[in-house]
């Protein structure tokens, strides 16, 4: 392997300074002459059917520019998920509908000449609702004589609307009762994940206008341009040539932004006003009609060999969905497809669910997508298990991981929302991972001492997941590098830096591969005029398939410099190298600089645009995987838990740039931790969000998670660019079963239910069992 | 938000002037972190009171006196109220919001407030703090827990807030609060002081609690149940237990009355440990 | 509407307000997106300048509260032509990923680093709580700030404007 120059090195964030200075490169941070502020109003019922609508009051206050609502836009069903084609989320939104599915649901917008008077208008529009009877508790979703939520006869995709269930799965390996009949030891666990947020920073926002051509431009903190374009065109019945999405620099995604939560109804009111449209989300809004995680109930059945090789897992999923199912499928998908095949080992696998509508806030992607989910329970389970053993947890998940060279069935049987393809592990570093984190947290110096200082009793628990690399045979991402004619390159892609720091990365592919330095590649990306397509960021795609699609890119362009030097040099392209910015011939040592080259190109011999696009779509999708342990303090006469210490070790690959992989893990587990500890969406008895705000709404500060630490342990993935994989999502999987495995380590109580707050904590604590 | 004027009162005359003008138009602005939060739509007036005179901290005696548009951070970091009580109230600041919103919120902010959820009007109704007003007709006082009894937002409707007395101890305070993370309001809270005679029996007890969701109270038969005896681990157990019975303890969604009820001997007891070890420190 | 005189990152400034206008709208309209806004309650921190030296929520301060005072905002700093060594530190160590919370936790790193030439982690940790970052898990921010601290210390943040 060639000496890597930019690779594997800390190069600065290409998009750093503007970042670091302040500059005004995020959505809303430019001030279109004339613009108008859009807002939507929002239902106060969960469930309701829109008997009238009077807007004439709202229309007449002056300042207001339109008011739009069901009854006088195009009904088109769509799907507000930004994936990729066939959707496999179902059509069962509408810009507007006659029905309120949740509280928060559209039912109305306005565009209007200033903030005040959207307000105003908000609340001049009269709407007179007929209240329906609500689904507001997964359980009951299904039960027969449960209010039917997607009635509506041109909905499209949905699996059972007369039962509510939005998606299905059943998938089965082996002959699951013969497992467990044959297994020594069986364990069975339920664990449950409740409302939980993304929070970005940065709430949705976006700026729609028509440009100079009678263009929709849309401008938008969103995580899928391509995708926006697709549904806003089939939302609003435009042609897609007409419309062009931007997206800047935008404050955080996590999943939250790979969805159409503005876009679609603030082009509506740019096309219908002809003025600049200007919407965002206040915080309140975020919570209550953005998106959310996908609370779950997962079911976990384990058996397991006297020698504690696992022999049969069950895995039942009860997914909420809310009120329209986007992500349904493919996120109850995810709950399997991500996490049996980390355990391979065992020859019999049953993993069935369903994911159900409510009359509840909607849910939709989520850094981890379901695996964090199925993770929790899981991982809990495994750690059950090891307990009924009498194995070290540790030695457990050694004994049963899977190994680079090795495969799972799953891999075949579950795709994106349809079936998957066999692949072959071909790099895998989790032991080492393991085995490293084990030594820094202190694993066999710390696991069952239940050491006290005060009232704090301390443990450690220990969890390890895996992700994937992109979806196989359905993203795609493409690139574009041209010449200048000094010598520096424009690398042009339609991937989306949500402040991960892709374009860097992306950068850095192309000048290992250029043999330049990174300032030689300036980055231009998602914008769906100038930049070739991706499908977006999302299922850890972007350094694997869209590095992939710069990589051969790159190489493309990497030939024609060649053959163009081999022209001034004499010597055949196959005796020529590039080398700092300079193709070098190997056997004289001559050389010709890059700018050189380029002028020549573009200005003097047989003229041409040194310029190559190339797109990648990944044949298969290799998993990141991690181990994580947790120290937790217990406070053993109030409850409260403390995070003391916190290890992370992944195995990404080669890590294309280290410490913006590890600000990707270390900002994972954080997440996580919130969720662990602190977060959950509270709703009330009449399904609205009773906590939307940051107030009651928790999430970790800088002083809530004090020892980080995390390591990444290279390893050479071959299909990969650099020999990367991901890092983005995997590491968010950890901290909920680490956490709760080291409070039973601590305290001897087994927490099922996420965020393990004081008063549950306690409560386990004071309970007989626990007392004993 | 129908805000017609900004007003900057120069002094407290002003201040009241303006407000009884505006005739429940108006509103008082100190550091105006709630009054931003939650502006009442008939509002047309802000009268910024933080320019009228009322930010000073002195000691008088033993005394501390605090003005009400001192900020939360100026209180914490000021000489005079570390030398108050070891520090007593500059370590509940400490504990209240975040620096950047600290350094706008005034004391007297805080005790018209009076957030059921604060930690501010625990420490003061410990300490049997003064609140001093004006009038149209005059100059009034009361201590803060008394006022809590009477009906005081419509009284600050119609009143300027210049300064919280709090008097000299003989002992020590301390602070206790359980929140959810750092930064965070209080799922309960207590502050508890005591002072000894010269035979090293409690001579006085103040035991406060808030935050239960209720405001703040003080737990009088917990003090009785002290006064008079010797310090030990068992008798704060009993104070702390004796605590939970006493106080006036609910659900909200931040936590369950369960909980609060078994956490509060713990805070209790932890508090007055605190406090006990530093009077028998000073001694 | 009202009239109030201010000093913005050094620069005079006498300007049109309304009179319930919050800081965070007006020093926007002036021009300083830096000045972010996450919640408008309070809870974020993105919205975070500095009022005579000192760390405020702009989101719930009035606008008519600047009369006479002196602002900084990020952009108050440093330039793309010349970032400050905060700045510098904050790229270096890794601490910028979508960068929203950034300008509130330079502003608070500076203003602990003002008067705290070396901190501890844990004063770091305690300085910028207040500020919410949902990115980094704010491992490198930490060492952002020791870094830039060190910096000082060594006498390399040369110029301070
Ligand atoms: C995010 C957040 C977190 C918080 N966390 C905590 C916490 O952890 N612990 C805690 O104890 N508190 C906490 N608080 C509450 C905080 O202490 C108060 O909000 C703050 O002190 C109010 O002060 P202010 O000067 O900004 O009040 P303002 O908003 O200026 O005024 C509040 C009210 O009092 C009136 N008023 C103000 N001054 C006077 C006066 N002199 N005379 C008569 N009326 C007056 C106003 O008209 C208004 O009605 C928190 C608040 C926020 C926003
Ligand atoms: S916007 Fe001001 S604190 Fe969040
Ligand atoms: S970097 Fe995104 S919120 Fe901090």
């Amino acid at each position: 392997m060639a000496e890597r120059k930019v690779i594997g090195k800390p190069v600065r964030k290409v998009d750093g300074i503007p970042l670091a200075t302040g500059q005004p490169v995020f959505t809303l941070d430019v001030d279109l002459p004339g613009a108008a502020v859009g807002k939507v109003l929002h239902s106060p019922h969960a469930h309701a059917e829109i008997v009238r609508i009077d807007t004439s009051r709202a229309e007449e206050l002056p300042g207001v520019l339109c008011v739009l609502h069901h009854g006088n836009v195009p009904r088109i069903p769509y799907t507000t998920a930004g994936q990729g084609w066939p959707e496999p989320s179902p059509y069962d939104s509408f810009l507007f509908d006659r029905k309120v599915r949740f509280v928060g649901d559209r039912v109305a917008a306005v565009a209007a000449e200033s903030e005040e008077i959207a307000d105003e208008a908000l609340r001049l529009i009269e709407v007179e609702y007929r209240v329906l009877p609500a689904v507001l508790d997964p359980e009951g979703a299904t039960a027969p004589g449960a209010p039917v939520i997607h009635d509506e006869e041109d909905a499209r995709g949905i699996h059972d609307p007369q039962r509510n269930i939005a998606a299905a799965i059943d998938i089965r390996v082996g002959e699951i009762e013969r497992g467990f009949s044959e297994s020594d030891v069986v364990v069975e666990t339920t664990c449950e994940f409740p409302y939980v947020q993304h929070v970005p920073l940065e709430p949705h926002c976006v700026i729609a206008y028509l440009d100079e051509e009678d263009r929709l431009v849309i401008r938008t903190s969103t995580q899928v341009p391509f995708h926006v374009r697709r549904i806003v065109a089939r939302a609003l019945g435009l042609p897609l040539s007409r419309i062009r999405v931007i997206k800047p620099r935008i404050g955080g995604g996590f999943g939250t932004k790979q969805e159409i939560i503005l876009e679609d109804v603030a082009a509506a009111l740019a096309l219908r006003t002809r003025r600049p449209v200007v919407m965002k989300y206040t915080r309140e809004e975020e919570f209550v009609a953005a998106r959310t995680r996908h609370p779950m109930k997962v079911r976990v059945k384990l058996g397991a060999k006297k020698d504690g090789k696992l022999h049969a897992i069950e895995m039942d999923v009860l997914s909420n969905t809310g009120a329209y199912g986007t992500h349904s499928l493919t996120v109850l998908s995810n709950v399997g497809s991500k996490t049996l095949p980390l355990y391979n080992k065992a020859p019999h696998i049953w993993f069935h669910g369903k994911a159900v509508y409510t009359n509840l806030p909607v849910a939709g992607a989520y850094r981890g997508y379901g695996a964090t989910q199925g993770y929790f329970a899981l991982e809990v389970a495994i750690d059950e298990l090891a307990e009924k053993l009498g194995i070290d947890p540790l030695e457990l998940r050694l004994k049963n991981h899977i190994r680079a060279g090795e495969t799972s069935p799953i891999f075949e049987k579950i795709g994106e929302g349809r079936e998957g393809k066999a692949q072959v592990i071909r790099s895998c570093a989790l032991e080492e991972c393991i085995r490293e984190g084990a030594k820094r947290i202190g694993w066999s110096e710390k696991r069952g001492k239940r050491l006290r200082d005060g009232p704090w009793v301390h443990g450690v628990g220990m969890a390890i997941a895996m992700q994937g690399s992109g979806i196989t045979d359905i993203d795609m991402g493409a690139a574009t590098i041209m010449m200048n004619e000094d010598g520096t390159f424009r690398l042009l892609v339609g991937a989306t830096d949500l402040g991960t720091g892709s374009d860097t990365i992306l950068a850095q592919i192309a000048a290992e591969t250029l043999g330049v330095p990174v300032e030689a590649i300036s980055v231009y990306s998602s914008d769906t005029d100038f930049t070739p397509f991706d499908t977006g960021a999302y299922a850890s795609s972007t350094t694997y398939v869209s590095g992939n699609a710069v990589l051969l890119a790159a190489r493309k362009v990497r030939e024609e410099i060649l053959r163009v030097a081999s022209g001034i040099l004499g010597e055949p392209p196959g005796e020529l190298e590039l080398r700092d910015g300079r193709v070098v011939s190997t056997r004289t040592g001559k050389g010709v600089p890059f700018a050189e080259v380029g002028h020549r190109a573009m200005y003097v011999t047989d003229q041409r645009h040194i310029i190559a696009s190339a797109s990648f779509v990944p044949p298969e999708s290799p998993p990141p995987f991690a181990a994580f342990f947790a120290e937790v303090a217990v406070d053993v006469e109030t409850g409260r838990v403390r995070v003391v210490k916190f290890v992370g070790v992944a195995d990404c690959g080669t890590p294309i740039h280290p410490r913006l992989a590890e600000g990707q893990l270390e900002g994972a587990i954080v997440q996580g931790i919130g969720h662990a500890l602190y977060e959950e969406m509270l709703l009330s008895k009449r399904g609205g969000v009773r906590n939307p705000n940051l107030f009651d709404y928790r999430i970790p500060t800088a002083a809530d998670v004090p020892d980080i630490e995390v390591v990444l342990i290279p390893s050479e993935e071959p299909t990969g660019p650099y020999g990367a994989k991901s890092i983005a999502e995997v590491g968010i999987n950890g901290p909920a079963p680490a956490i709760a495995n080291a409070i039973y380590d601590a305290v001897g109580v087994r927490l099922y239910r996420i965020p393990f707050t004081p008063d549950r904590v306690l409560s386990g604590i004071c309970s007989p069992a626990v007392l004993k | 938000m129908a805000i017609k004027r900004y007003h900057y009162a120069r002094d407290v005359e002003e201040a009241l002037s303006l407000l009884l003008a505006y005739e429940g138009r108006g509103a008082l602005v100190a550091g105006g972190v709630d009054v931003a939060r939650g502006l009442p739509g008939e509002i047309e007036g802000l009268i910024d009171i933080t320019a009228a005179g009322l930010s000073g901290i002195s000691r008088e005696g033993g005394r501390l006196v605090v003005g009400a548009t001192a900020t939360l951070e100026g209180i914490r970091t000021s000489r005079e109220v570390k030398a108050y009580m070891g520090g007593f109230l500059s370590e509940v600041m400490g504990h209240v919001a975040t620096l950047s919103l600290r350094n706008m919120a005034t004391l007297g902010g805080a005790v018209v407030s009076a957030h059921p959820w604060a930690d501010i009007p625990t420490a003061l109704i410990a300490l049997g703090a003064e609140a001093v007003w004006r009038n149209e007709e005059r100059t009034e006082r009361a201590p803060v827990e008394e006022l809590y009894a009477r009906p005081f937002r419509a009284i600050f409707r119609r009143a300027v807030l210049t300064e919280i007395r709090l008097p000299a101890w003989d002992g020590a305070f301390a602070f206790e609060k359980l929140s959810r993370n750092a930064g965070d309001i209080a799922l309960v809270n207590c502050a508890c002081g005591l002072g000894l005679d010269a035979e090293g029996k409690i001579a006085w007890a103040r035991v406060a609690v808030g935050a239960t969701p209720y405001r703040a109270e003080r737990l009088v038969a917990v003090e009785e149940l002290l006064a008079g005896e010797v310090p030990s681990e068992a008798l704060w157990e009993e104070a702390g237990h004796r605590a939970a019975a006493e106080a006036r303890v609910g659900d909200d969604m931040r936590a369950s009355a369960e909980w609060r009820r078994a956490v509060i001997p713990v805070i209790v007891r932890r508090a007055l440990e605190r406090a006990g070890r530093a009077v028998m420190g000073d001694r | 509407m009202m009239k109030i005189y201010f000093e913005l990152n050094g620069e005079p400034v006498y300007t049109e307000i309304k009179p319930g206008e919050m800081l965070l709208d007006l020093l926007r309209r002036l021009g300083m997106k830096s000045v972010k806004e996450g919640c408008r309650t309070g809870e974020c921190g993105a919205c975070t300048v500095l009022l005579d030296g000192k760390p405020i929520r702009s989101c719930l301060t009035f606008a008519a509260k600047a009369k006479g005072h002196r602002i900084t905002t990020l952009e108050g700093l440093g330039t793309p032509e010349d970032p400050h060594p905060l700045q510098e530190a904050f790229l270096e160590a890794g601490a910028v990923q979508c960068g929203f919370c950034t300008p509130g936790m330079i502003l608070v790193a500076y203003h602990l680093l003002s008067h705290n030439p070396d901190p501890s982690p844990d004063e770091v940790r305690a300085a910028i709580s207040g500020n919410l970052c949902r990115c980094t898990g704010y491992v490198k921010i930490v060492d952002a700030v020791l870094t830039a601290a060190r910096w000082k210390r060594e006498g390399k943040w040369r110029k301070e404007r």
